[in-house]
């Protein structure tokens, strides 16, 4: 199996250096846990300054796809995907000092028309295809069969990655790809860039200043889910069980 | 033919095979890496560094100096008098027999001490197995030589005697031709030549030479010592050279915590693996040893379950050197393990699993906590602490650049800090810190073998600290203090660096510091806790102590102090590799304070406090020097302050 895994660079939330992003080095070792699996990793950038350290966390080989700086790194991926033709596509669900909002790899997923699965934790490979074990909220966990060729985003709560060993980032090798001229510069960020911090944690609105044990039901109640389970369902029944849910969360007025 | 020359001929023969068995030995030796040794300097050198070096160490045992001056004395004397022999004339002179007879009878009583050390019971740190020949073969080998000697001075008719004598003594020296080859004797040529040939040539004649050698990550060969041919030749010398006498395993902190560390029995598994099928190793293992399947060769790898020491051995090490300074056969045992660390780090990338996140943030943060920078002087806060980047361009070089460390981060050693600070300020000292441009020493990636990582620390701290202008490098952390005084040279840093109980001393030896009498307000003793990496990486041991002794505080002495103190555990990364024991080093050092009734431990070191402090239940208090200083400063009458006086204590 051919798996390639997008690196993007990183900057550390203390310190604004720039470096790989732990849950892109995650996906790698997700990679490599596939065993026997033919692994590199993918940069679109003007270098690969940012990411080489990925070579020391159980990376052996890393493609560069030169691009200008200030490129949307879009165009660059897929042309390289097409490229270099891997079965599975690993990302990260979201970068690191960046824009971060996690959308790449769903526009990378619809450009080169492979299904997404978000969030994986655990992938297993079996047969042609692959197992993924899906990350839900509050430490639920969702196993899902995928056929390749696929895109699968990573999730923060998967395995960290692998130690680093400088010795295996001196070895391995970075492969320059032909340049590649992008079709537009990146969209400029509709964003403001405040230093970063801590958020506080939130405690449940509905037991705010409620006594401890209040907000501990609270807190228990909430992460129990709610909704009901249909198994199999009758298509049409199951919509109607969407519409209802998405009036009762005020989704759908009507 | 009469029994003079016969012994004569005896000697010359176990001469001649001794060498051969050198010979043999350093065949396997030179398996390993090159090594660049000035012969001349070294074997010039020997005999002092013998009877310095050597003799100041094995006189910490007086039984064992006496022992082996009498045993190896007696013995070469004897045997280069028994040679003699091949003179005609002297073979029936009775002057010569009865010299003859003296020096094997020293020897002889040797041979009979050292049996004595093992009986009746042996001493744990001692080894059996084929140690328990030496004895019997050292007296039979004197005591037939001593009945030479006998035989000649008794005249012509007693040649019967001195033919017994020959047997006796040509069937001890077969059993000392064997174990010079593969045991306990090997010391004597191993030790010889690892003397001259030592790695560290700078440590002899009370120099220090305690920083690690760099590696040359650029190099093509592997980084680290995988298999024992990666190790230097003169390292596998002197691994051969270990005569099992278990004194490191006495000083070794781990060992005594019960975790799987015993630097006498790591040295036997570098032999072992360097020459499998030797002598079997019959002194203590390691404590709750993990299994391993024991299998080594000069090409096979040392660490991990499949080889010869598993790799919780190497993690246990707190680097602390209490083996190295208490080893009279000068093995460097954290040489041994940083080198297996760094292959075990930078090929494998196999750290422990809680080192994985600090050595990462190392590289993207150069802090091992992930924190910012600039936070490091958050714990001052209210207090001035002028950034020498804040300074004028006109303005003098600062007297000194305070270097804050890692404890700068930590709450507790924060009051530290703040004493220390506040004693700058009431002492006048033109002081300034780096801010944000302080990044971690290194010490942590070091010692856990990340070569990589450390180098690239230092010489972004050295490129910063060349752009400054300053006097000295002021530290409170023993460990910076190490890196930057001795490691950094390597790199191009040449700093002057001192600490601050050092400095502090200075400041009230020279007047600038008024203290007054603490011992009406802290009733009961102090007792101070040698940092390791301030007295036996710096030779450091006497300013503490002077400067406790200024306060007017009752001191008392550990057992273990000064360069033969304990560790507390907290060096070497051994806190976040934290491998299992049965008891905590912290709380055996602990111990050791309470035994002497003080009721304060006076550290000077922010990972000896982290460390101290973590021990539970009632126990001696934990304060640095600093902030005892504080205490005894603003105890000084107001008029003996005058300092003080005129510049209040600086607030923000
Ligand atoms: S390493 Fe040194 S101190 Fe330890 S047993 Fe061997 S000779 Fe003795
Ligand atoms: S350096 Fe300290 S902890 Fe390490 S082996 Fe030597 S005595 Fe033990």
């Amino acid at each position: 199996m051919k798996v390639l895994v997008l690196l993007s660079a990183g900057r550390h939330p203390a310190s604004g250096r720039a470096g790989p992003v732990p849950v892109e080095l995650a996906a790698v070792r997700l990679g490599a846990s596939l065993g026997g699996a033919d692994l590199a990793g993918l940069h679109a950038g003007p270098d690969a300054d940012a990411v080489a350290d990925a070579l020391g966390h159980g990376l052996a080989r890393l493609h560069l796809q030169p691009l200008a700086p200030d490129a949307d790194p879009l165009g660059a991926l897929e042309a390289a995907v097409r490229r270099l033709a891997p079965d599975l596509v690993l990302a990260g669900n979201r970068g690191q000092g960046g824009e971060d909002a996690g959308l790449l790899p769903y526009a990378l997923a619809a450009r080169l028309g492979r299904p997404i699965v978000a969030d994986a934790v655990a992938l297993a490979s079996d047969g042609d295809g692959l197992v993924a074990e899906q990350a839900l909220g509050r430490g639920a966990r969702r196993r899902v069969e995928l056929a390749l060729p696929a895109v699968v985003t990573v999730h923060p709560s998967a395995p960290p990655p692998l130690p680093f060993a400088f010795g295996r980032r001196r070895s391995g090798t970075i492969e320059r790809l032909p340049a590649f001229a992008a079709d537009a510069p990146a969209p400029a960020a509709p964003f403001e860039e405040r230093p970063y911090r801590k958020r506080p944690k939130l405690i449940a609105k509905a037991a705010a200043g409620a006594s401890a044990a209040d907000r501990l039901k609270a807190a228990t109640e909430a992460a129990s889910g709610g909704g009901r389970v249909l198994v199999a369902p009758d298509p049409a029944e199951a919509a109607a069980e969407i519409l209802a849910h998405l009036r009762a969360i005020g989704v759908l007025k009507r | 033919m009469t029994p003079a020359p016969t012994l004569a001929l005896l000697v010359l023969i176990l001469a001649a095979l001794a060498v051969a068995q050198a010979l043999r030995r350093a065949r396997l030796w030179r398996r390993g890496r090159p090594a660049h040794v000035d012969w001349l300097a070294g074997l010039k050198a020997l005999p002092r560094r013998y009877l310095h070096d050597v003799h100041d160490v094995v006189a910490r045992d007086p039984y064992a100096a006496r022992m082996h001056a009498i045993a190896a004395g007696g013995l070469i004397t004897a045997s280069v008098l028994g040679v003699f022999g091949l003179v005609p004339a002297l073979g029936h002179s009775p002057v010569y027999g009865a010299l003859l007879a003296l020096a094997f009878a020293a020897a002889l009583a040797g041979g009979v001490m050292v049996g004595r050390r093992r009986s009746p019971v042996k001493p744990a740190r001692l080894s059996g197995g084929r140690f328990r020949l030496v004895p019997p073969a050292l007296t039979a080998y004197a005591g037939g030589g001593l009945l030479v000697g006998i035989a000649i001075l008794a005249g012509p008719g007693f040649a019967a005697l001195g033919w017994l004598g020959v047997a006796l003594a040509a069937a001890g020296a077969a059993v000392l031709v064997y174990l010079l080859g593969d045991g306990p004797m090997r010391h004597v040529f191993a030790g010889a030549l690892h003397l001259a040939a030592h790695p560290r040539s700078d440590r002899f004649e009370g120099g220090r030479e305690t920083a690690l050698h760099p590696v040359d990550l650029a190099a093509p060969q592997k980084l680290g010592a995988e298999t024992p041919a990666d190790f230097a030749w003169n390292r596998l010398l002197g691994f051969d050279a270990c005569i099992q006498c278990g004194r490191c395993e006495v000083a070794c902190p781990a060992f005594a915590a019960g975790q799987p560390l015993n630097p006498k029995k790591l040295i036997q598994d570098l032999v072992g693996s360097l020459a499998p099928g030797g002598a079997p190793y019959a002194g203590s293992p390691y404590p709750n040893a993990r299994p391993v399947a024991g299998v080594g060769g000069p090409e096979l790898p040392i660490v991990g379950l499949g080889a010869m020491v598993h790799p919780d051995t190497i993690w246990s090490c707190t680097t602390c050197r209490a083996c190295v300074e208490e080893c009279p056969m000068m093995i460097e045992h954290v040489d041994a393990i940083v080198d297996l660390r760094r292959f075990q780090t930078m090929e494998l990338g196999a750290v422990p699993e809680k080192a994985v996140q600090p050595l990462l943030d190392l590289r993207q943060a150069e802090e091992p906590g992930g924190r910012a920078l600039a936070a490091r002087g958050d714990f001052a806060a209210g207090l001035a602490l002028p950034k020498i980047q804040d300074r004028p361009a006109e303005a003098r070089p600062a007297e000194v650049l305070l270097w804050l460390g890692e404890g700068a981060y930590d709450l507790r050693y924060g009051r530290t800090l703040r004493a220390l600070v506040r004693l700058l300020g009431a002492a006048q000292v033109d002081f300034a810190v780096l801010g944000a441009e302080e990044r971690d020493c290194g010490d942590l990636a070091r010692r856990l073998g990340d070569e990589a990582t450390f180098q690239d620390l230092a010489r972004a701290n050295i490129a910063t600290l060349s752009r400054h202008r300053f006097g000295r490098i002021l530290t409170a952390d023993p460990h910076a203090l190490h890196v930057i005084r001795n490691e950094y040279p390597a790199f191009g840093g040449h700093l002057e660096v001192v600490h601050h109980s050092s400095f502090l001393d200075e400041l009230v030896a020279g007047g600038r510091l008024a203290v007054g009498d603490l011992g009406a307000a802290l009733p009961g003793a102090v007792t101070y806790h040698d940092p390791c990496y301030l007295g036996r990486y710096n030779g450091e041991t006497e300013a503490p102590r002077r400067l406790l002794d200024r306060l007017g505080l009752e001191r008392r002495e550990m057992a273990r102090s000064g360069k033969r103190s304990m560790c507390c555990g907290g060096g070497g990364g051994a806190p976040v590799a934290d491998i299992e024991g049965e008891r905590r080093i912290p709380d055996l050092r602990m111990g050791q304070a309470s035994e002497t009734g003080a009721a304060i431990v006076a550290v000077a070191c922010p990972t000896c406090t982290a460390m101290l402090e973590g021990v539970t239940g009632a126990r001696p208090e934990v304060r640095d020097i600093a902030e005892l200083l504080l205490a005894a400063v603003e105890a000084a009458p107001p008029a003996a302050a005058p300092a003080r006086q005129r510049q209040p204590e600086p607030v923000a």
